[in-house]
Parts: C-alpha cells; sequence; structure tokens
C-alpha cells in the first residue's frame, strides 16, 4: 500500500494501539466482572491477576489458573508442615493429619479438577475445589482436636478462601 | 456435597451446597468498594491517544463497549462462606425422655474425630454394588441378557477420585450378588482418548446387543461411538468391539463441542427406524435434541428438541421412557399406545439432582409435552431427595419391569475416600411404576431380588408412642436393617388441633429436633446409646389452613456424625398421603449408606451417613415420636440383612 501523506499510517498506528489498551482493558473487565461473583474480589482479582495467562484467558482458562493456584498454595503448605515436624515435634499428630489432607488436594483434588476443567465435566472441578476448603478446615481443627495452638491458621484460611472463590468461578462455567 | 434444596432453583453463589460446619469466629475482612487502576504508563498513552484523535475513538468505541475508568460500585459478597447460624424454635409442649439438644445440630463442636482404619473399615456397604476399589460415577449400559443381568459403568481404576474414565464391567443372576469382570472398554481410540463416558444399550429385535456411548476425544470434545459385543454368543460379554467408523456422531451446529453426552438406549420410531435423545444447553436452557437413524452408524437429527425446559443448565443422563397407565409391569422402551405415558428425565449439571416428569410422546414430531408444566424436567419432582445423580433405566425383559440405578457419590472428604481406598456406590436397584393411585408421580421400590438378604426378623406390633418418647429397640445388630414400619397418629389430637400456615420444608426446619403437635416421629438408624450420633428417618405432620394434613419425610444427618469432615445437610420432601392410608417406611441401612423409602416408595431418600461411634456393636436403632401432642401408634418389623456377594 503506497501513501501519499504519514497520517493514515500515524492513525493506524493510534487504532492498533488503542486496540491493543482497548482489549486488553477489556480482558480485564472479563476478569473484574468473574471475580464480583465469587466471595471474596479482591483475592480473586490478586489469583487471577498475578498469573500473566489471565490476559488472554476465557472462563476455562480463568478457572485453570484459580485450581493452580490452589495447588501451589497445597504444595507450599505441605513443604511447611514438614519443617514444622522438625522444628515442632510435638505438633506431630495433628501435622501427620495436615500432610495427610493437604496430599489428598494436590494428589487428587487439583488433577482431577483440572482434568474435569480440560473435559468440560466441570461439576467434578467443583467438587474438587470444594474438597480442598473441606481439607483446610479438617487440618486447621486437628490442631485444636489435639490441644495445641495451630501455627498455620493463616495458611489454612487463606487456602479455604482460595478454594471458595475457584470453586464459585467453575460454577460460572455450569 | 448436597444441595438442600428441594423443588427451588439450584444453587447461587452465595448458598454453596456445603453444609460443613464453620471454621471458628475470626476477624472479617471489611467489604471494600473496588477500583479499576491502570498501570500509569497505559494511562499516560491512553490520555495522549485520546487526545490526538478523537473521531476514531468514537468509532472503535462503538465495537468495544463502556469501559471507562471509574470508582465500580459494586456488591461485594462477604468474603467467607459461612453457614448461617440456626434459630431453635422454642419447643412446645411434653418433652419425656427426648432431650431437644440431642436432636439439635452441634454446630461449634471441635471434637471430630480423625479417621482411623477401623472407622473406616465400617463404611463399606454389604450389599450395594462398588467396584473393588477406586471410584467409580455414572451406571451405564444395564441390560439383561442370555440370562445374566449386565452393569457397566463410569470407573476410574487409578485413584478414589474422578479421572480418565474407563467402562467397568459386572454381572449378576439376581441383581443383587455380583461378579466383576475386565474392564469393558478402555481409553484406546483418539476418539475416547480422555474417557469412554457414559452410554445405553439398544436390544435390536434378533436379539443382538448395540452400545452408544460419549467418547471424549483426544482434544476433549463429546462425540458420540458405537460398540457391540466382540463375541454375542459369549453370555458374560467379556469383550467388546468399537465400530471403525467412528465417531457416529459429533456436536451439531449451535451445540457446545462440551455440551454433547449419554446418549439414551433407542425406541422404535412409527416408520421402524431407531430414536435415540441426548442431552444439552443452549445458554441456560437444559434441552434434549432427537436423532434417528436405520443402522446405529448414520443418524438424522430432527428439528427441534423433544423438550427443553429455561434456566434447568446442561441436562446428562437424559432417559426417555414409557409407563403403563394401568398395568402393574414395566414396558419396553419402544412401547407406545393409548394406554401409555412418557418419562423424561435428566440429571441436572447444575444442582446434581435427578428430575423427571410424567408427560405425552408425539411419536411423529418426535417431541414430548410434561402433564403438567409446573412440575416439568428439571423444576419438579425428583427421583431422590438425598445424594441421587446420573441414574438410568433398563427395561428388564426377564422380569418384565423397568428398573432404575443411579450413583451414590461419597459426602465425606476425600482424604478419607484415599485413606480407605473407594469412593461411591450404586443405589439398590428400584422398580419403577406409575402410582395409579395419585396419578402424578411414579414409585419406587428396592428390586424384590433384595429381599433375598433378610433373616432374623424382629417384630413390634402397636407399639404406643407417646410425645415426646424415644424406644431403642433391641436388635443383634444395627448396621445392615431392612426396616419396614407404618405408623398411626391419634385420631383426636389430630381432630382437635387447630390447622395453620404450614411453611415446613426439611432442609431447613431444624431436623428432627424441631418439634411440631403432630411430628417428627420415626427412626433414628446408626445411633449411639446416648445418641451423641444419630441419623433420624422420620415423618413430620402438619394440619394446614383447611384442615387438611401435610406430611413430609426427612433423613436427617445434621447429628450423624461426630466428625466435622462429613455432610450433615436434611433432606426430604412432601410425600402424598392419601385419605385412608397408614403413614408407611421402608430404611434400607446398609452401613455408610441409608435408603429410605415413604408410602410405598412415592418419596425416596438416598443418605450416606459416616458415624464415627455408631459403628459396629455401638450401633443401635431407635424409635421416637417427637411430636408435642399426637401419640403415635407403630408397627415394625426389622430384618438383619446378610451380606451379598459383591
Amino acid at each position: 500500500m503506497k501513501f501519499s501523506s504519514p497520517h493514515p499510517i500515524f492513525f493506524l498506528i493510534l487504532v492498533l494501539e488503542q486496540t491493543l489498551i482497548f482489549s486488553s482493558m477489556a480482558d480485564k473487565q472479563f476478569i473484574i466482572n468473574t471475580c464480583k461473583s465469587t466471595p471474596s474480589f479482591k483475592l480473586c482479582l490478586n489469583i487471577l491477576l498475578s498469573n500473566p495467562k489471565s490476559q488472554n484467558a476465557d472462563l476455562t482458562g480463568l478457572a485453570l489458573i484459580g485450581v493452580a493456584a490452589v495447588k501451589a498454595k497445597g504444595v507450599n503448605i505441605i513443604q511447611h508442615v514438614a519443617n514444622l515436624k522438625k522444628s515442632q515435634p510435638e505438633l506431630k499428630p495433628a501435622l501427620d493429619h495436615c500432610e495427610d489432607v493437604y496430599h489428598a488436594v494436590v494428589d487428587a483434588d487439583v488433577p482431577s479438577a483440572n482434568e474435569a476443567l480440560r473435559g468440560g465435566m466441570v461439576k467434578f472441578a467443583e467438587d474438587g475445589m470444594a474438597d480442598a476448603a473441606v481439607e483446610a478446615k479438617s487440618c486447621e481443627r486437628s490442631f485444636g482436636e489435639h490441644g495445641v495452638k495451630s501455627p498455620i491458621t493463616g495458611l489454612n484460611y487463606d487456602m479455604n478462601d482460595v478454594a471458595n472463590v475457584v470453586r464459585a468461578i467453575i460454577r460460572m462455567l455450569l | 456435597m448436597a444441595s438442600s434444596s428441594d423443588l427451588e432453583n439450584p444453587n447461587t453463589i452465595a448458598s454453596l451446597p456445603y453444609s460443613y460446619a464453620p471454621l471458628p469466629d475470626r476477624e472479617q475482612p471489611t467489604a471494600d468498594e473496588p477500583t479499576v487502576v491502570l498501570h500509569p504508563k497505559k494511562t499516560a498513552i491512553f490520555l495522549v491517544c485520546a487526545f490526538l484523535s478523537v473521531a476514531f475513538l468514537v468509532t472503535l468505541m462503538a465495537g468495544n463497549g463502556h469501559v471507562v475508568i471509574k470508582n465500580l460500585t459494586t456488591n461485594v459478597a462477604p468474603s467467607t462462606v459461612e453457614t448461617p447460624t440456626k434459630t431453635t424454635p422454642m419447643s412446645r409442649g411434653v418433652d419425656k425422655g427426648v432431650s431437644e439438644k440431642s436432636f439439635r445440630a452441634f454446630l461449634g463442636a471441635d471434637n471430630s474425630y480423625p479417621w482411623n482404619s477401623n472407622m473406616l473399615g465400617w463404611q463399606r456397604p454389604a450389599f450395594h454394588f462398588r467396584p473393588e476399589k477406586n471410584w467409580m460415577n455414572d451406571p451405564n449400559g444395564p441390560v439383561f441378557y442370555k440370562g445374566w443381568y449386565h452393569l457397566f459403568y463410569q470407573y476410574h481404576p487409578d485413584a478414589p477420585v474422578w479421572g480418565k474414565i474407563v467402562w467397568g464391567h459386572a454381572v449378576s443372576k439376581d441383581l443383587v450378588n455380583w461378579q466383576h469382570l475386565p474392564i469393558a472398554m478402555e481409553t484406546d481410540q483418539w476418539y475416547d482418548e480422555q474417557g469412554v463416558w457414559t452410554g445405553s444399550v439398544t436390544i435390536l429385535p434378533d436379539g443382538q446387543l448395540v452400545v452408544l456411548y460419549t467418547g471424549s476425544t483426544n482434544e476433549s470434545v463429546q462425540v458420540q461411538n458405537l460398540a457391540y459385543p466382540a463375541d454375542p454368543s459369549d453370555p458374560l460379554l467379556i469383550k467388546w468391539v468399537k465400530y471403525p467408523g467412528n465417531p457416529v456422531l459429533v456436536p451439531p451446529p449451535g451445540i457446545d463441542l462440551k455440551d454433547f453426552r449419554d446418549p439414551t438406549t433407542a425406541w422404535k420410531t412409527p416408520e421402524g427406524k431407531w430414536r435415540i435423545t441426548i442431552g444439552s444447553k443452549v445458554n441456560k436452557t437444559g434441552i434434549s435434541l432427537v436423532y434417528d437413524t436405520e443402522d446405529f452408524k448414520t443418524f438424522e437429527l430432527l428439528d427441534g428438541v423433544l423438550h427443553a425446559v429455561p434456566g434447568t443448565g446442561m441436562w446428562e443422563c437424559v432417559d426417555f421412557y414409557p409407563i403403563s397407565k394401568q398395568d402393574e409391569n414395566g414396558l419396553d422402551t419402544s412401547v407406545d399406545g393409548p394406554g401409555v405415558k412418557h418419562i423424561v428425565k435428566a440429571s441436572m449439571d447444575d444442582d446434581r439432582n435427578d428430575y423427571y416428569a410424567i408427560g405425552t410422546y408425539d411419536a411423529y414430531k418426535g417431541k414430548w409435552k410434561p402433564d403438567n408444566p409446573a412440575l416439568d424436567v428439571g423444576i419438579g419432582l425428583r427421583y431422590d431427595y438425598g445424594i441421587y445423580y446420573a441414574s438410568k433405566t433398563f427395561y428388564d425383559q426377564n422380569k418384565q419391569r423397568r428398573v432404575l440405578w443411579s450413583w451414590i457419590k461419597e459426602t465425606d472428604a476425600e482424604a478419607s475416600d484415599i485413606s480407605k481406598g473407594w469412593a461411591s456406590l450404586m443405589g439398590v436397584p428400584r422398580t419403577i411404576l406409575l402410582d395409579k393411585k395419585t396419578q402424578t408421580n411414579i414409585i419406587q421400590w428396592p428390586v424384590e431380588e433384595i429381599n433375598s438378604l433378610r433373616t432374623n426378623v424382629t417384630v413390634f406390633k402397636n407399639l404406643e408412642l407417646e410425645a415426646g418418647s424415644l424406644v431403642p429397640l433391641n436388635l443383634p445388630a444395627a448396621s445392615q436393617l431392612d426396616i419396614v414400619a407404618e405408623f398411626e397418629l391419634d385420631e383426636r389430637t389430630v381432630l382437635r388441633l387447630n390447622g395453620g400456615e404450614v411453611a415446613y420444608e426439611c432442609a431447613k426446619n431444624g431436623g428432627a429436633g424441631t418439634r411440631g403437635a403432630l411430628g417428627p416421629f420415626g427412626f433414628s438408624v446408626l445411633a449411639h446409646e446416648g445418641l451423641i450420633e444419630h441419623t433420624p428417618v422420620y415423618f413430620y405432620v402438619a394440619k394446614g389452613v383447611d384442615g387438611n394434613l401435610k406430611t413430609f419425610f426427612c433423613a436427617d444427618q445434621s447429628r450423624s456424625s461426630t466428625a466435622t469432615d462429613v455432610d450433615k445437610s436434611i433432606y426430604g420432601n412432601i410425600v402424598p398421603v392419601l385419605k385412608g392410608e397408614k403413614l408407611s417406611m421402608r430404611i434400607l441401612v446398609d452401613h455408610s449408606i441409608v435408603e429410605s423409602f415413604a408410602q410405598e416408595g412415592r418419596t425416596c431418600i438416598t443418605s450416606r451417613v459416616y458415624p464415627t461411634k455408631a459403628i459396629y456393636n455401638n450401633a443401635q436403632l431407635f424409635l421416637f415420636n417427637n411430636a408435642t401432642a399426637a401419640t403415635v401408634t407403630a408397627s415394625v418389623s426389622v430384618w438383619q440383612m446378610k451380606s451379598a456377594k459383591i
């Protein structure tokens, strides 16, 4: 294409630039709208925006990002629990229980949810995230049951909250 | 995980179906008004461009919508999901021997047990079908063939959680004792590489079998595939062949690639073709597509749908079959005629319940209409008011009955399933008939063969239970029981009672601890002697403003276990009771599964129960009348149930 003046090119660049900005604003609007329908808007934004893949993700993609966040938190807690077993061996019974339940999250709930989301069997993904919240509560409770104070209350509540947010995102796929 | 809604709409985000005990209170983060903040650099570019080319912006914005920077005022949902605190109603009237505390949900009690192998081992049922280990879901292709009942099922062989699914297989002579066979179909083709999903069997006139099933392809597209026995003369149907020309159906235009699954058994059309239906959705309208075929290899999509109901979401595991208006036998799927109604059933993905409706089928148009649109598919009656999903019927030509299978999932924590090494059961198969007395619902009843497990009966005749009474029934054991009982309210109290607004709902009225003048009364199963754990299954009767009685049938898991990681919902629904009928119930107790039936199967409730104390020799059975005014007379037969070979 031959232009007699630079103005059309200039406008073309402007158009491209604005399309980029608008589309990224539009994607962000999609994320915002999605998060509005979850129990924790801020937490949801945090989870999704901290993963660059959320920029171009559809709803299934956002849900998968959420599940990945649950996995990451689960793996982190398992590591934390392993460390605590050495530094606070008096907490062992509760820590053992936490190790079991978080392995259920990371080894069963998460892979099942990922497979379910990819295959369009959304309800199993919802079940997986619902269970993650249950397991987090179960871990937190086990300290009280053994008459000790939980050293990971924040982590457990965080997992519970994240799992509930991701579950809410998944429900939008139904 | 249970939905506690009965005839109401599926769950909203604010009311997630779990009713687990909440964590102890902690500081709640305040709800913020969220702001949209763009990266500063982008803000600068935006402003510059906006200034330079306003005209261009106008044309672009026409397509791009209303994206502006401002403080968005939104309604932010509370950031923790907590179960609402229950209000405990004042108890009225006599309080003899039944402490309300023992019936009230014990929120906040942090005395759950860590699960040990003893407790988990007890949970294994004695006469409900399941594979030896790992995960099962939907029943597939049930059929009676060459003297054997076949059951196939969605099976994940690797873990007690859903995953890459294959077809498990088992056979039985009597629907009660089972022989496990090798996996019938694996994920060995591109068109079912991500899963050999649900499907159905059709018996052809020459006795041959064909299977249509959903495959999740290597790209996770849902397609329908044809398969048939490798050796039709093998009564055990061990080996299967997949049609080389698969898939025979792919999602049609307008249907999402992941909303196309669970083909039904085929039935004959007036033109002599075969017809099937497959559930799907368009936006939030649940629909059922119709296909005709002559050879199960090429199909013709009919215009429109068999039926659709807005707002119900995806229809999974659609089932379509005739029932007789006057006879007491089942009907082959192809039967049609003036003495016949048709049932459309679907599993609602949104709320995890199976709904059915009775209606009229137009074979020429390939369309069906419900008799009562207020009780349409997905918004009306459910097969079961507890845990019951992905169910499927088949016509048993051996005994001329229509038999219903259903998947019963776990409602405990996944960690427990991993410890115990298995997850999910099938319900006891049920026969289905039109309720000839009401004409507006079906009745379901455990297949008669289950009675062959009955042994050692204990009978109580005309036990008078005064208001507020609790009676332990002395039995040799209480984990495997078949209970059949009749109840009568004392006429005097019923007649002299003033009627009122009846706003009772099993799920929302606090369970068996909430006392009314005429109820609740029934059994506490899997009960510990101090009632620290127990599961009431009961009738709650109330007198309406018009003087007529309304009867509710409920199963209350709120005190079923001291564990805090199991579901403790209360399930149930209204049950029609006609004049002159006694109240009757049947309960099959089989360790961690309880199946309850009211009025010969008008209302059914399947529950999963996971006690930590009321197990083995400590499980007991109680009869109770927690009404404040009426005396109830009960006649009861309780059989010990032998274990089946499974």
